[in-house]
C-alpha cells in the first residue's frame, strides 16, 4: 500500500526544535511527516486539521510543550481542550480517531519525537488511506449501506 | 404572562429604562411568530407569549446598541449569559424579560399529527399537558410531549436562571432526555462509515445558504473562516465536502457556547438534522468537562478556561 501522509503542527518552541535534535542526533524516523511550523499548539484551529483532511492527508499531528511549559503560559491547556473536543466530535462523525493525534515534545525530546512520528506513522497504516472526502469510501469494518 | 410583558415593557420603554424591546409578535404566517424590535410604546401592545416564541433574540443583542429589554426563554437566557461571558454583551445594558418556558411546539410535528397542513388546521391550544389540535370543528387531544421540539424534550433548564423580570411561575416541562437524543443513538449505533455516509448524504442537500450560521448566537465572529479569501478554506460553491467541512468545523468552533436552543436545525431550509451534531457536542462539552453553556456569567468561556490535570489520555 502507499505511504501515509501526515501533517504535523508543532509548535516553535519545543517540538519543532525537538524535530531539529531528533534531526542533529541522527534518530531515525519515518519520512511521512511533513512539518508545519506554528507559534504555539494553541494556535492550531481545528479547522486546519478538518482542512488538512480535506486536502487528502492520511493523518494530522499536533505537538506542543508538555503542561505548565507553554511559552505563553496557557497556550498547550487551550489545545488541549480543543483538541478532546475535536478528536470526540470527529469520532462520532465518522472519522477514525487515529487521523487525529496529539502529542507533547519538549525542545530537549528528539527521541520522543522520533518514537511518536513512528507510531503514529504506524497507526495511519493500520487506518487505511484517508478516503473521506472521496465520493468512494471503502471501509476497513463494516462496509457502507 | 402576556399582559405582565406587556406593562413591564411599556413601563420600561416610557420611565427611559431602555431604548428598545425586543420580543415577539404574530407573524404572517399562520400560528407563527416573528420578532418585534422597537422603541415606541404603542408597539408594545402587538407582543405575545405562545407556544411558537420559537426563535433565539439573543442574537440581536450582538448588534443592537443602547440599553435592551428582552424576551428570553430559558435557552435564550442562556445564550444571553453565554455572550456576557464572551464579552459581547454588558449586563448592565440588558434587561432580561425572563419567560418560564413550557417547552415550545412544532408546527411540523403537529402537522404530521394530524394529517393536515397548518392552514387547514383552525386552532392548537395546549392544556397542562395535552395538546388539543381543533380540525372542522372537531377537537382531538395528544399527549404534548408528542408535538414539541426535539430540543426542548432535552432542555434542562427551562426557567431563565439569568433575569431580571421573570413573568410567571417556574416552568413544569417535563423531558425525556432519550426521546432528545434519539437521532443520536441511532447514528452511535451504525459504523463510522454508515454515520460518515449519513452525513455525507445529508450535507448533499445543503444550499451553504448559512442559516444556521446567520441564527446562531454563538456564532457571532465578525469574519466567518468561510468567506475568507485568502487563505480560501472552503469553495464558495456548495458540494457535500465543503459544506461538511463547513458545519463539523462551525460546531467545533461553538462548542461550549451551543445551549442546544435549536435554532439551527428549524431555520434549516435543506431539513439537515443539525441537533444531531449540536446535542452530541454539548454532551461531550459536559462529559469532558462538566460544563453547561451559559449557566454561570461569571465562568471563563469554556475553551479559555482549563485546569492543570485533564483529558490526559488526549496527548502522548
Amino acid at each position: 500500500m502507499s505511504e501515509p501522509q501526515l501533517v504535523g503542527f508543532l509548535c516553535k518552541w519545543c517540538s519543532y526544535a525537538g524535530a531539529d535534535l531528533a534531526g542533529t542526533s541522527r534518530k531515525k524516523y519515518p519520512a511521512n511527516i511533513r512539518i508545519i511550523k506554528v507559534p504555539c499548539s494553541g494556535r492550531v484551529d481545528p479547522l486546519f486539521i478538518l482542512k488538512a483532511l480535506r486536502l487528502g492527508f492520511d493523518g494530522v499531528l499536533v505537538s506542543g510543550c508538555h503542561p505548565g511549559e507553554c511559552h505563553y503560559q496557557t497556550g498547550n491547556y487551550r489545545a488541549r481542550r480543543r483538541i478532546a473536543i475535536t478528536k470526540k466530535f470527529l469520532k462520532y462523525m465518522g472519522i477514525e480517531p487515529q487521523r487525529l493525534q496529539a502529542s507533547w515534545v519538549s525542545a530537549s525530546e528528539g527521541g520522543k519525537f522520533a518514537e511518536v512520528v513512528t507510531e503514529v506513522t504506524k497507526d495511519l497504516k493500520e487506518v487505511g488511506p484517508n478516503q473521506l472526502f472521496t465520493d468512494e469510501r471503502q471501509g476497513n469494518g463494516t462496509k457502507a449501506a | 404572562m402576556e399582559q405582565k410583558l406587556r406593562d413591564e415593557a411599556k413601563a420600561l420603554l416610557e420611565q427611559g429604562k431602555v431604548d428598545y424591546i425586543i420580543g415577539f409578535e404574530p407573524g404572517s404566517l399562520k400560528f407563527t411568530t416573528t420578532p418585534l424590535i422597537t422603541s415606541n410604546p404603542d408597539d408594545i401592545d402587538r407582543l405575545v407569549i405562545n407556544p411558537f416564541i420559537v426563535n433565539n433574540l439573543s442574537k440581536f443583542l450582538i448588534e443592537i446598541e443602547g440599553r435592551v429589554g428582552i424576551v428570553a426563554k430559558g435557552c435564550d437566557s442562556r445564550s444571553i449569559v453565554s455572550l456576557i461571558q464572551d464579552n459581547k454583551v454588558n449586563r448592565d445594558k440588558v434587561i432580561i424579560l425572563g419567560v418560564p418556558c413550557p417547552g415550545m411546539i412544532s408546527l411540523n410535528k403537529v402537522e404530521l399529527l394530524a394529517g393536515k397542513s397548518r392552514d387547514e388546521i383552525d386552532d392548537i391550544t395546549r392544556d397542562g399537558g395535552k395538546i388539543v389540535i381543533t380540525v372542522d370543528g372537531k377537537k382531538k387531544d395528544f399527549p404534548v410531549t408528542e408535538v414539541l421540539y426535539d430540543n426542548c424534550l432535552g432542555c434542562e433548564l427551562p426557567t431563565p436562571q439569568e433575569y431580571d423580570v421573570l413573568l410567571g411561575e417556574d416552568s413544569a416541562l417535563v423531558t425525556d432526555r432519550a426521546a432528545s437524543r434519539k437521532k443520536i443513538e441511532e447514528l452511535e449505533a451504525m459504523s463510522p462509515e454508515q454515520r460518515w455516509n449519513f452525513w455525507k448524504e445529508e450535507f448533499s442537500r445543503c444550499i451553504r445558504c448559512y442559516a444556521c450560521r446567520n441564527v446562531c448566537p454563538a456564532c457571532f465572529c465578525e469574519r466567518c473562516f468561510v468567506e475568507e479569501a485568502e487563505p480560501r478554506w472552503i469553495s464558495p460553491v456548495p458540494q457535500w465536502q465543503d459544506n461538511l467541512l463547513f458545519q463539523t468545523v462551525r460546531n467545533i468552533h461553538v462548542a461550549g457556547r451551543c445551549t442546544d436552543c435549536g435554532g439551527c436545525e428549524r431555520v434549516c431550509p435543506a431539513n439537515i438534522p443539525l441537533r444531531a451534531l449540536t446535542r452530541e457536542m454539548y454532551d461531550i462539552v459536559d462529559d469532558l468537562f462538566h460544563y453547561q453553556a451559559g449557566t454561570d456569567k461569571d465562568a471563563s468561556p469554556l475553551l479559555t478556561a482549563y485546569e492543570l490535570v485533564e483529558t490526559e489520555d488526549t496527548f502522548r
